[in-house]
């Protein structure tokens, strides 16, 4: 079988972002415009330029794409956001009531009622990682077509959060190591963005299966 | 939509793109005939965030093409204008041209 250049392909990750972004009705003539042009570009100029085009058009794209999406519908992509905030709250709130109640209750007399505690508390990152995505999932669901927008705002306004709290300690205590624990603030973000790039890609794919 | 709307400046100049385009005017093409006229940068995401805006208010139409290969088996959108894009482009024009009446721009202002 003969095997394509790998130069003849659009950058891969420019290429799976952009229909995230895009509205579903839009991202296949999208992709194909960028596509096209690419390859025009690249027979003229080079791969690398081809790419550095696609990659600078795929960004600009998505952000022209999403600040339309927003400006289309500004008052419900505030309200995804906001809800997915308290939701955020509520979510995380939830496993260390749950499991210590359970510890508490059922296993105080039990032996290894200590060991079962300490792996809870070791556990409660994990729970509230998929609590994160859990949360992307909903807000996503909630936020038909614009998926993206309302995950990545909600992910960027904790991740700003998480910064100013480390500030505001480290400039109360001066205690430098709190930054240090800053990129792990960023995890509970990404999971909610994975969360709704999730749903936009299923979404994604159940629109093209059924335009086809 | 209400006869008393106006399009925004690219708003009209994507108009005018689509028409000068008639049956041609997808992505690529809309893009190209505009940088060419206008000399300045555009993107396609910009093409098509308007393109997207002015089909919600009723200004232009689109329909899907055939995939083809040199578009990784994807297929065009082509895009048109409706009466109402028509009127619109119109109203905007005659606006902008009651504006300018009288004045000499380049010798008064420059």
């Amino acid at each position: 079988m003969k095997r394509r250049s790998p130069s003849s392909e659009p950058p891969r990750l420019a290429a799976w972002i952009v229909p995230l972004f895009t509205p579903a009705e839009l991202s296949e003539a999208i992709l194909g415009d960028l596509h096209e042009e690419y390859l025009q570009l690249r027979l003229k100029a080079g791969g690398k330029a081809a790419s550095r085009w696609y990659n600078r058009h795929a960004l600009q794209t998505i952000v022209k794409v999403a600040a339309s999406g927003f400006r289309g519908a500004p008052l419900s992509t505030t309200i995804a956001v906001v809800g997915g905030f308290l939701l955020l709250r509520f979510v995380h709130a939830l496993p260390d009531k749950f499991l210590l109640a359970i510890t508490d209750r059922y296993l105080m007399f039990w032996s290894g009622h200590f060991q079962t505690y300490l792996w809870v508390l070791r556990a409660l990152p994990i729970e509230y990682f998929l609590g994160s995505v859990l949360v992307g999932f909903v807000v996503a669901l909630a936020a038909k077509g614009r998926e993206m927008i309302v995950t990545l705002t909600l992910g960027f306004i904790l991740c700003a959060m998480a910064v100013a709290a480390s500030v505001w300690i480290v400039a109360i205590t001066g205690d430098t190591s709190f930054l240090w624990n800053v990129p792990l603030h960023f995890t509970d973000p990404l999971a909610i963005v994975i969360g709704g790039a999730v749903v936009r890609r299923h979404r994604s794919v159940g629109r093209l299966v059924a335009s086809a | 939509m209400t006869d008393r709307d106006y399009l925004g400046e690219f708003e009209h100049i994507v108009i005018l793109a689509l028409l000068r385009l008639t049956d041609r005017a997808y992505g690529v093409t809309v893009r190209r005939e505009i940088e060419s006229r206008t000399k300045r940068d555009v993107s396609i995401g910009a093409v098509y965030a308007t393109l997207d805006r002015l089909e919600k208010k009723g200004y232009v139409k689109s329909w899907r093409g055939e995939p083809t290969p040199e578009r990784g088996g994807r297929a065009k959108r082509f895009f048109g204008v409706t009466a109402a894009g028509i009127a619109a482009a119109n109203r905007t024009q005659q606006a902008f041209e009651s504006m300018v009446e009288g004045l000499d721009l380049i010798g008064s202002y420059s």
